[in-house]
């Protein structure tokens, strides 16, 4: 029998990049471009995608290394304001396993040459998946990728 | 134009009940039993829940003071374990303003003949409307209320 528990935490990560707003705001809100760098494991099949991007809309998709342990997420986005925040609940499964249900608030604000990112996660880390530490590398290498995204989009 | 804000808060109430987790758990399961509880103080009027409880099912409910403005709560479904744990997402709009977005997770433990409830909530505040102290308030009552109920049956 599955031991139940839930393990509560929230972390945050800032960064600044090198494009506007709306630029960087394009760049959660359109499929194609969030794609390119969302995925902490580039190397990883997606299927499944979808991304229907409104209040009230879902995004969906299944990725995981080739014949092993799929990994899917599945969020609803609950506020959107264009070039400002996107606020989503999502959660992860690993195969059929709920590992973890999430607060996403994602903030985008005009400075000095870009826009600075913050995003927050709240958690709740359920029946032992508690590798929070894990969560947060995954998210930060994602951010990092936007922002090598953006670097060439800048330099193109 | 509105000004954009957001104030990230986690609070938790725990609460020991009488009745054993099943019984608690049913007064969130059942629609009939969470409408006795789950609503605003006696002035807002007759509860109008509605309840679809299953993972990815829907809840709504709203209402308000007379003439004040109408307090909307809607949420979704997320992880059920029958008797132990729920969690659910859920929104709050005051009118047509959306002023929070939450994850709610209620866990349901025996203690001795009866339930020690922990709910953990992780919101964020949208714009300057309300905070976690209200919130935390709100739930407290609920959960008078919640311990009335439970007491009636």
């Amino acid at each position: 029998m599955t031991v139940r528990n839930a393990k509560h935490a929230t972390f945050t990560i800032e960064r600044v990049y090198p494009a506007s707003p709306a630029r960087v705001f394009a760049a959660w809100s359109n499929k194609e471009a969030k794609t390119a760098w969302a995925y902490c494991h580039p190397e990883w099949p997606v299927s499944d995608h979808v991304f229907d991007f409104r209040e009230g809309g879902r995004e969906h998709l299944v990725t995981g290394p080739a014949g092993g342990t799929r990994h899917v997420f599945d969020a609803v986005f609950h506020d959107i304001v264009p070039d400002q925040r996107i606020v989503y609940a999502y959660d992860m499964h690993l195969d059929e396993r709920r590992i973890s249900v999430s607060l996403a608030t994602i903030e985008f604000f005009a400075v000095a040459g870009g826009t600075r990112l913050v995003l927050t996660e709240q958690g709740a880390f359920l029946d032992g998946y508690d590798d929070i530490a894990g969560r947060e590398e995954g998210t930060r290498i994602g951010l990092d990728n936007l922002d090598r995204q953006q670097r060439q989009q800048r330099a193109a | 134009m509105t000004e954009r804000s957001t104030k990230h808060a986690t609070f938790a109430i725990e609460r020991t009940f009488a009745a054993p987790p099943s019984r608690v758990f049913a007064a969130y399961a059942d629609v009939k039993s969470k409408a006795r509880w789950f609503g605003g103080p006696e002035d807002w009027g007759k509860s109008n829940l509605k309840l679809d409880f299953k993972v990815g099912g829907r809840e709504s409910e709203s209402g308000g003071p007379p003439g004040g403005p109408v307090h909307y709560y809607n949420a979704i479904y997320q992880d059920i374990v029958p008797d132990e744990r729920i969690v659910l997402t859920y929104e709050m709009h005051l009118d047509k303003t959306r002023i929070s977005v939450s994850l709610g997770t209620t866990e349901f433990k025996p203690a001795g003949a009866g339930t020690r409830l922990v709910y953990t909530e992780q919101a964020v505040f949208l714009d300057g409307h309300d905070d976690a102290g209200g919130r935390e308030q709100g739930f407290g009552g609920l959960f008078d209320q919640l311990a009335r109920f439970l007491e009636m049956q």
